[in-house]
């Protein structure tokens, strides 16, 4: 095969569905053909019964409703403060280096190790669900953000100065226009982290969502609903993606490469 | 009487791992009159650039100064319009948006505006165009609509280095032309910076050679070819002679660039 040359649009979704068939044809053979235990694992039938029952029987839909919350809540939160905070890191060396090994040392604590302490401040309740979110997902937003403004062309700056714009200028109509594209696609990426932190957040003293749900489905053993679980996240993951995708390229469509 | 003064200005950088400092410019003085067009030409890294840098104010000379109707430059400003040899059109916004970028950082009434983007998009032939995004506009196009940003704000001064460098021959010809069009109707002090030995005779009234670095301007040579000019003036006897002149000039300073690096 001839590298990077593109393929038409239908090959490409053809060629993505095909996975997913292979997969769960793989799936089917290994359960239903009785090469792996139904205890370890439950068929791709079973599972979508689970599924069923989950959502028509245990209330599952709020339990979805309460992890998409958690979600966004934890992730807004954490871009409400740190993108002005990235930005303002980007733009001014000073405060850059006032914050940057802070941050650079806070990026590395594991947001889960911090639930045992979250809890003992915050209570199960959901502000500790919020706070690990937030804990996982701050400090890469302000580092990554910092890193996109500070790598703003310099040329399109001298432009703007030799255009007389002055250095508050240069902040509002070229770092921010600028940066704004990557910025938008690095919350996009950001997003999907949340989604592991809000599960790690859940399976540790939670009433409700997906993550608790699975933990009291190991407890029966219910391989089917676990799987269930992940899928339903996989699929939540991949359309809030597409949608914030869309968002973007509609929004910054002048960011667009030539591709 | 000279709107634009260099006082011996000197440019180095400071050297690798506390080595000898590098020389880039070495002090240089130079007068500009009111409406001249001026070319600096000379090899690659002889400092040209560097030079125009610092009239703009986007470089800070080691020693001497620039001033510019009796005011010492300290750094950039709108009164000094500047046009880049990369594409340095801002990509989020559209044609007339770029143009009017200055325009919007004074204040003016987007009526004043209009009316100032709606001439220069005019000027440059960019009508149809005022809509579209750098991206959709081909290399002539962007500069194009560059000169056209820098003379929207009204400079006392246009600085261009190479602006068409990137440019194929054909166009680069057809945009000689544009802007000595607009020049010759307008009237403005420029200090036009390139390599291109036919290019900074077609369009000076005083083409200025550099030496190869450390730089200097080791040669003025007026050029008396008349106004309006046609690119026709190119085959001119007067042209040639003028042509063979500073090829010569310039060809000491190659051959010395070339050994040094």
């Amino acid at each position: 095969m001839k590298p990077l040359v593109p393929v038409p649009r239908s090959h490409r979704i053809a060629l993505g569905i095909a996975f997913f068939v292979v997969f769960v044809a793989a799936w089917s053979i290994a359960t239903l053909g009785g090469f792996v235990s139904r205890t370890f694992l439950a068929d791709p039938m079973t599972m979508l019964r689970e599924g069923y029952a989950l959502f028509s029987r245990h209330g599952f839909a709020i339990d979805v409703g309460m992890t998409v919350w958690r979600v966004l809540g934890g992730f807004v939160l954490a871009a409400i403060l740190g993108v002005p905070l990235g930005i303002a890191m980007g733009a001014w060396k000073p405060i850059e280096a006032f914050f940057e090994p802070f941050v650079s040392f806070a990026r590395y604590l594991p947001a889960s190790a911090f639930i045992p302490l979250l809890i003992l401040w915050a209570g199960i309740g959901e502000a500790q669900k919020l706070l690990v979110i937030f804990i996982g997902v701050f400090f890469q937003i302000v580092l990554m953000v910092a890193v996109i403004v500070g790598s703003t062309r310099r040329d399109l700056v001298e432009a703007a100065y030799t255009l007389g714009a002055s250095h508050r200028g240069i902040v509002r109509r070229v770092l921010l226009p600028s940066a704004a594209p990557q910025i938008a696609e690095t919350l996009r990426l950001v997003l999907g982290w949340a989604w592991t932190y809000v599960i790690v957040a859940e399976l540790i003293g939670a009433s409700s969502g997906i993550g608790h749900m699975i933990t009291d489905s190991q407890a029966l053993l219910n391989t089917g609903q676990i799987i269930f679980g992940i899928i339903v996240i996989g699929v939540i993951g991949l359309v809030s993606d597409f949608a914030f995708k869309a968002v973007n390229q509609k929004t910054y469509s002048w960011a667009l490469a030539d591709r | 009487m000279s709107q634009l003064v260099l006082e011996g200005v000197s440019r180095s950088f400071a050297g690798v791992r506390d080595g000898a400092p590098t020389v880039a410019l070495q002090p240089t003085s130079l007068s500009v009159a009111h409406n001249d067009f001026i070319t600096i030409l000379g090899p690659s890294g002889c400092g040209k650039s560097t030079l125009l840098r610092i009239v703009a104010g986007l470089d800070t000379p080691t020693a001497g100064r620039v001033v510019l109707d009796g005011t010492p430059v300290t750094g950039p400003g709108a009164d000094r319009g500047m046009v880049f040899q990369s594409y340095t059109l801002f990509p989020w916004l559209t044609v007339r948006e770029n143009i009017s970028f200055g325009l919007r950082e004074k204040g003016l009434p987007p009526a004043d505006q209009d009316r100032i983007v709606a001439h220069y998009v005019e000027r440059v032939g960019l009508v149809g165009f005022e809509h579209h995004h750098p991206r959709m506009l081909s290399g002539g196009m962007q500069q194009r609509t560059a000169i056209a940003r820098a003379l929207a704000n009204d400079p006392k001064i246009l600085l261009l280095d190479e602006p068409f460098g990137a440019l194929d021959n054909q166009t680069r010809a057809l945009m000689q032309e544009l802007l000595l069009g607009i020049w010759e109707s307008e009237k403005k002090t420029v200090l036009f910076v390139t390599h291109d030995i036919e290019e900074a005779i077609f369009m000076a009234g005083r083409v200025c050679v550099m030496s190869a670095r450390p730089g200097r301007i080791k040669a003025e040579l007026r050029v008396d070819l008349p106004h309006p000019r046609h690119y026709t003036v190119k085959t001119t006897p007067e042209f040639s002679a003028l042509k063979a002149q500073l090829t010569e000039e310039i060809r000491v300073e190659a051959i010395r660039a070339a050994a040094v690096t």
